[in-house]
């Protein structure tokens, strides 16, 4: 057994060349450090060799806390036994840039006694632009094997393994690494590169153009706010046939099995606590697959890059940077990977701040929850053939609100702290604009939403099926109202009173404290019960039909936006934050916080309604 | 009187020829390995209004510098 350490500047296309040769699902994106910790993987023709994937950086000189993680891993990972060789993967479109941090890889690794291995990535691009690369005059220069591949097309993968596999063995250190600075590493990669890089310029006009619209102050403007209100009616509207989709399969395997259940209660338990319970949350994934694959596909077109830079002057504003941005749209998706993503912001200020907004972003597991709300009090209006819908700007608004309120509480805090004193400064690269490959991008989507069934669906089953318990007896389903459920229920159903809420929503919103998307699940279970002699009905039209307010709809979504309820999320914040602090204060204050304004919004939509 | 970074507009080229010595050590460390070092030529691809961040391409690699460090990059003459 071998193992190799793959590392790379951000772009460099390190990644993709990851997931080719170990058949890994490593999610590969056009931003730079998309890769927030290392990953393992086993060579698919030669399995005996282990990769290990580190997080694109610019050089062994960390600036940020992504790079300090990924410099000192890099550097014990070098001191142990049973790694024989380093990966470095350059951008041989932007050979310069690579080669600074290939000479400090090359110098440590040769200090450690490791062989290097170079892989000069993206030759089908120099190819397209008529280009070349002198590898065999580099490599002779360098006194190690540079191996011109294209992790896209996947030429030269081979010749790379066998390269990492039977290469020469290491050759000594040429001088201390201390005795050489970064003006050293710059002048010996300029050189290296006017000798042996492609002679050309691979810059093409096209992307000039497209930033000059992209980032121009009025169109950058007006198209980034044009796709962020896309990406949100895309939830619903392309979403929705597959949504259907799921349901009536459900309900199909629901006619087809129940009447072959003998036993009634067991015929109930299947009805109410499977069906209704756990399918009612199986009907909002295709949202999460829409949303998670929309955020792959601005990502991979390079298009987040320049968000982050028309973002930065207006998230100043509140604190943060234009670096927050992606971490924040990461959150989205799901919260711990973008706390993770946090760490490419360098400011330990802006990244503590950043912290605090994304909780605050509407994730996917509160989807399932604005789409049964407001899918029960918005109707389905649609205009210009359906790319306009209420349910769809509702959803964007309720989206806003979140960003919203994650910016202002970060803007509160940040004027509370004072001024940070010195700050590190925002340089970002910009990835070329590309076209998006589909396949990774609908597996990452697929992926994203299995793992969501995976992690959510046994919790909810659970939760389903304790609920269902504690409705069902002991009067075996007959009133709802004085099960052990509806005991429990009234206790606490002082503290939801004054938000409009019956005992049931009440369970629901202590059940979701497990995980959000849990609220659906036991709802759907609570209605099933009660409403075990009607026809199957969409759980959206149950909540219509229990008579809850216009205002207390309006206050569970306000409850819902804000409440820090999410446990894996407060876990990972104590492991980046490196204390339960930070946590503790946001589950206290965000819950504080999401009660009282519940507790506004319900006043206030009672009483424009009356 | 210095120029700086900053004041290239869109389209125009320069040649660096220091840094500001207001500029952390860590900071120009990492400008210097992007390629932003005295004697290298930048051209201003984007140059936005309001003050945003503009983008400068260094060689064939283009980033987007905020004022507040581009105003750190001083600049000689006009880039060949």
């Amino acid at each position: 057994m071998t193992r190799v350490l793959v590392v790379g500047s951000p772009n460099s296309g390190k990644s993709l060349l990851f997931n080719r040769l170990t058949g890994l699902r490593q999610k590969v994106a056009n931003f730079p450090g998309i890769t927030v910790d290392t990953h393992s993987g086993h060579s698919r023709q030669h399995p005996d060799m282990e990769l290990v994937d580190f997080p694109g950086v610019y050089s062994l000189h960390a600036v940020s806390g992504e790079e300090t993680i990924a410099v000192e891993t890099f550097s014990r990972a070098l001191g142990e036994g049973d790694v024989s060789a380093v990966l470095c993967v350059v951008d041989a479109t932007r050979l310069e840039k690579g080669l600074v941090f290939a000479l400090q890889v090359t110098e440590a690794a040769r200090r450690a006694g490791k062989r290097v291995v170079i892989a000069a990535n993206m030759m089908d691009t120099l190819a397209r632009h008529g280009l070349t690369l002198d590898d065999a005059g580099l490599a002779g220069a360098l006194g190690l094997p540079v191996i011109p591949i294209s992790a896209r097309t996947g030429s030269g993968l081979a010749a790379l393994e066998q390269a990492l596999l039977e290469g020469p063995d290491p050759a000594a250190p040429r001088d201390s690494l201390l005795a050489r600075d970064e003006t050293a590493y710059r002048n010996e990669a300029d050189l290296l590169s006017r000798t042996y890089g492609p002679r050309g310029d691979l810059l093409i006009n096209s992307t000039s153009r497209a930033d000059r619209f992209f980032l121009h102050s009025l169109t950058g403007g007006i198209s980034f706010l044009l796709i962020m209100y896309l990406l949100f009616q895309s939830i619903f509207t392309w979403a929705a046939p597959l949504m259907d989709g799921v349901e009536g399969v459900l309900g199909w395997f629901a006619s087809l099995l129940l009447p072959w259940i003998g036993n009634d209660i067991a015929r109930d338990f299947l009805r109410d606590a499977i069906f209704g319970g756990v399918g009612a949350f199986l009907v909002f994934v295709p949202q999460i697959f829409v949303l998670t694959l929309m955020v792959g596909l601005l990502e991979d077109s390079g298009y987040l890059a320049r968000a982050a830079v028309i973002c930065h002057r207006p998230l100043r504003i509140f604190g943060l940077t234009g670096k927050s941005f992606v971490p924040m749209l990461s959150g989205v998706a799901c919260a711990i990977p973008g706390i993770y993503a946090a760490r490419t912001v360098e400011s330990p200020r802006r990244r503590w701040l950043t912290y605090l907004a994304i909780p605050l972003m509407p994730c996917s597991a509160r989807l399932p929850v604005y789409a049964l709300l407001i899918t029960a009090f918005i109707p389905a209006y649609t205009v210009l053939g359906g790319w306009v819908g209420l349910q769809g700007l509702a959803m964007f608004g309720i989206y806003l609100f979140g960003i919203c309120s994650g910016l202002l509480v970060t803007a509160l805090v940040s004027r509370t702290l004072g001024d940070g004193g010195e700050d590190a400064p925002f340089v970002l690269e910009m990835p070329p604009y590309r076209m998006p490959s589909w396949e990774p991008l609908l597996r990452g989507a697929w992926d994203r939403s299995r793992h969501f069934v995976y992690k959510a669906g046994p919790v909810i089953f659970w939760v389903s099926v304790g609920v269902w318990f504690l409705g069902y007896f002991p009067n075996l389903g007959a009133d709802l109202g004085h099960s052990w459920l509806g005991s429990l229920g009234r206790l606490i159903e002082p503290l939801f009173a004054p938000l409009g809420l019956d005992w049931k929503y009440g369970v629901a919103i202590l059940a979701s404290f497990i995980a959000r998307e849990v609220f659906v699940g036991t709802l759907g279970t609570l209605f099933g019960i009660e409403g075990a002699e009607d026809d199957v009905i969409s759980l959206a039209e149950r909540v219509q039909a229990s008579g809850l307010p216009l205002g207390s709809g309006f206050a569970l979504l306000v409850f819902f936006a804000i409440a820090a309820q999410c446990v894996s999320t407060l876990a990972v914040l104590r492991r980046e934050s490196g204390s339960w602090r930070l946590p503790v204060q946001m589950f206290f204050g965000y819950g504080l916080l999401a009660y009282s304004a519940a507790f506004v919004t319900y006043r206030l939509v009672e009483w424009l309604v009356a | 009187m210095t120029s700086t970074l900053w004041q290239l507009r869109r389209g125009e080229s320069c040649v660096i020829d220091r840094f500001d010595a207001r500029l952390h050590d860590t900071y120009r460390t990492r400008m210097v390995e992007l390629g932003f070092h005295p004697g290298a030529a930048v051209t201003c691809v984007v140059a936005p209004r309001l003050g945003a961040p503009k983008l400068f391409r260094v060689g064939n690699a283009v980033y987007s510098l905020e004022k507040q460090v581009a105003e750190l990059v001083i600049t000689g003459g006009e880039a060949a």
